[in-house]
């Protein structure tokens, strides 16, 4: 009969912890956030540039300069290996546990989807996922991180077919869920200019040869060969299109592999891919907001080289600054939840000036690059994705 | 398809299918010498080609160097994990000894992302990625050269094999172990010889692949494909683990040209349920059978 009694006392004890009109992660003199994200397994270097060398570098910058209304801001952070059920029971921990105040910037898209009901049912914001499916779309107490998906494929659809006008297209993509969200979205797009794709040819994880998959992709004659892969197979398939010499194709990649890892791996077998680009180049970009992240950066890590993932960190660290300076001093969840949905217009100095708005996406812009000597060039100013 | 893009892919084929080989002949010096099937096979070789690296990247060394790095460091790691683990389980069953190998695997991995990280790092080769022509025909010099590397270090095997001492030994052991012991033969030093040889073969391979596929701690699962081909050719036969690593590495690469390519990964696989179904013994297996 005791143990009946057990979830009940629970219950009683979360209530008479949580004093009415206070908010659960925010004191005097505090703002407590926490996140989920991957410091062992695939994405290790991603997680921790995002979360302890990105969001928390914006931090100290905050709490340096007086905190927001008198608050330091304060992070603690989980690790889940990219593992679901890790990234649930962390979640869950940081909620009833740690009390946080809202997650920030957990990472990829099988986690990330694992705990979008849980916090959606506790009221608890989930800001800036890092990943690119659109399952996070139509919730209230989530804003999407990265750009989505079928955003890129429109970007890229209607830059190649419409300005560049190129009429055949294909693509070598991952067999699995990141790689058909874009097929999917590509042939939606392309339906719209009246085209669809020529040759579509899958690559498993994991897999040593990708000859016969381009070889197939040759045969089919494309303009443009869309890579929906991880680095890795990425950089196989250039290397393989430079074994048979085949030049008549422009290779694109798609936006999350628009980064330098891949570029060093493949050599100079990726000079002349193009791609969407999401964020400006960490190490030369002169635009003022970049700038501004080297000297940080510079000034707390100086041992820590800039990267685009330490930068998505620093801009979701500069997106939850503003939303809630904007909710004011009474902040609640809801409150920054309505500050977030009112910003219209702001500059970062990073990416283009940003209106949020009810979508609840937060990076809805790219811009066209090519890999010239190593490095990638910019060839168009923000392109549009509405 | 064309001709010449058959040809790449078929030689293609062949040079992963060489890689495959290697491997399998790897699992089979162990298996023939100890009888048991080594699983660690593919993260000896992961290691050893990151210690070449290693050396690579410290002290800039030219490539056959790291080759020579990367042989050595397999060397002493087969040594040691003989000496270290499999020598003390000799009194154990095979599939006892299979599950240590299973672990040491695990461990081997495990160290490696310690000591390497998870990531990908491009690999230097011997041989260029632009493709030579030869009359319409395109082929990658890097396709050639682990083929060529292959098949010189099949020969060297086969040398050693059938002109050495200890290859004889190493025959005689797997032939039978007690008349072999009753011969003379140190049964222990084939041991330590079987695990140092399949060791090096593995180093090479690791070298010769890494270009391709990469070095990360991933790497490793190459194996996978080295069981398969030995499977397929006859598990225990030298020529046998050849000859599977070879159709391997062309059906794993035909089957996606003519069929969708999702189908890549299973067709071996068929394959080998097939073989098996109609050949227990494998492509060159000898069937045994054993008096009762």
């Amino acid at each position: 009969m005791r143990a009946r009694l057990v979830p009940f006392l629970v219950l009683l004890a979360a209530f008479a912890a949580a004093p009415a009109g206070a908010q659960q992660g925010v004191t005097d003199a505090e703002i407590l956030l926490g996140g989920s994200n991957s410091f062992s397994g695939p994405l290790a270097f991603t997680g921790e540039q995002m979360t302890k060398y990105g969001i928390d570098l914006y931090f100290k910058v905050v709490n340096d300069g007086g905190g927001i209304h008198g608050r330091r801001i304060r992070t603690v952070y989980y690790d889940d290996g990219y593992k679901p059920q890790e990234a649930v029971a962390n979640t869950k921990k940081l909620v009833e546990q740690d009390r946080v105040f809202a997650i920030i910037a957990p990472q990829g898209s099988p986690p990330v989807v694992a705990t979008l009901g849980y916090l959606e049912e506790q009221k608890v914001p989930m800001l800036f996922p890092y990943q690119s499916s659109p399952v996070t779309r139509g919730k209230k107490y989530v804003f999407q991180g990265m750009t989505v998906s079928d955003r890129s494929s429109v970007m890229m659809i209607d830059y190649l077919a419409g300005q560049r006008k190129y009429k055949r297209f294909a693509a070598i993509y991952q067999d699995d869920e990141y790689g058909k969200s874009f097929l999917t979205a590509f042939e939606k797009d392309l339906g719209r200019h009246g085209l669809k794709l020529v040759a579509s040819e899958s690559v498993k994880r994991g897999v040593t040869d990708v000859s016969a998959q381009i070889a197939k992709l040759q045969a089919a004659k494309p303009d443009v060969t869309f890579l929906v892969l991880v680095p890795g197979p990425a950089a196989q398939a250039l290397k393989e299109r430079q074994k048979i010499g085949w030049t008549t194709t422009l290779m694109v990649s798609t936006g999350p592999l628009t980064d330098e890892r891949y570029l060093a791996l493949a050599g100079e077998a990726a000079e002349g891919v193009e791609g969407l680009s999401l964020w400006p180049d960490p190490l030369t970009s002169e635009l003022p907001g970049v700038k501004l992240y080297r000297q940080h950066m510079q000034k707390y890590f100086p041992k820590n080289e800039p990267n685009r993932y330490s930068i998505a960190g620093y801009f979701a660290g500069m997106l939850f600054a503003e939303g809630a300076k904007r909710a004011g001093r009474a902040l609640t969840r809801d409150s920054l939840i309505a500050a977030l949905e009112g910003i219209k217009g702001f500059e970062s100095g990073i990416l283009a000036p940003l209106t949020i708005g009810p979508d609840h996406e937060t990076q809805k812009q790219g811009f066209w690059v090519r890999v010239e000597k190593g490095r990638f060039k910019t060839l168009t100013d923000w392109l549009k994705s509405e | 398809m064309s001709t010449a893009a058959l040809v790449h892919v078929v030689v293609s084929g062949l040079a992963t299918g060489s890689i495959y080989a290697l491997m399998a002949i790897s699992l089979v010096i162990v298996y023939n010498a100890t009888r048991t099937l080594n699983f660690a096979q593919g993260e000896m070789l992961m290691v050893s080609t990151f210690v070449g690296w290693t050396a690579h990247q410290w002290l800039r060394l030219p490539l056959p160097l790291i080759m020579l790095v990367a042989v050595v460091a397999a060397a002493l790691l087969g040594w040691l994990i003989e000496r270290a683990v499999i020598r003390h389980s000799i009194a154990a069953t095979h599939f006892d000894v299979l599950i240590i190998t299973l672990g040491l695997s695990l461990v081997l991995r495990a160290a490696a992302v310690l000591a390497w990280t998870h990531d990908e790092f491009p690999f230097p080769s011997f041989f260029a990625d632009r493709p030579i022509a030869l009359g319409p025909v395109r082929v990658a010099p890097v396709s050639l050269g682990i083929i060529g590397g292959s098949l010189l270090l099949m020969l060297a095997l086969y040398g050693l094999f059938r002109g050495t001492r200890l290859g004889r030994a190493m025959r005689a052991v797997a032939q039978n172990q007690r008349a072999a012991r009753l011969m003379g033969i140190s049964v222990e030093r084939v041991y330590s010889a079987s695990w140092i040889l399949a060791a090096v073969v593995g180093g090479i391979a690791g070298v010769l692949i890494a270009p391709v596929i990469f070095l990360s701690s991933k790497m490793g699962l190459v194996a996978i494909n080295g069981f398969t081909a030995a499977v397929l050719g006859g598990f225990g036969s030298m020529p046998g683990a050849v000859v599977g690593g070879m159709l391997l590495g062309v059906i794993e690469n035909l089957a996606p040209l003519y069929l969708p390519s999702g189908i890549k990964h299973s067709v071996p696989f068929l394959l080998m349920i097939a073989i098996l179904l109609v050949r227990p013994s494998g492509v060159l297996g000898r069937a045994r059978r054993r008096k009762v």
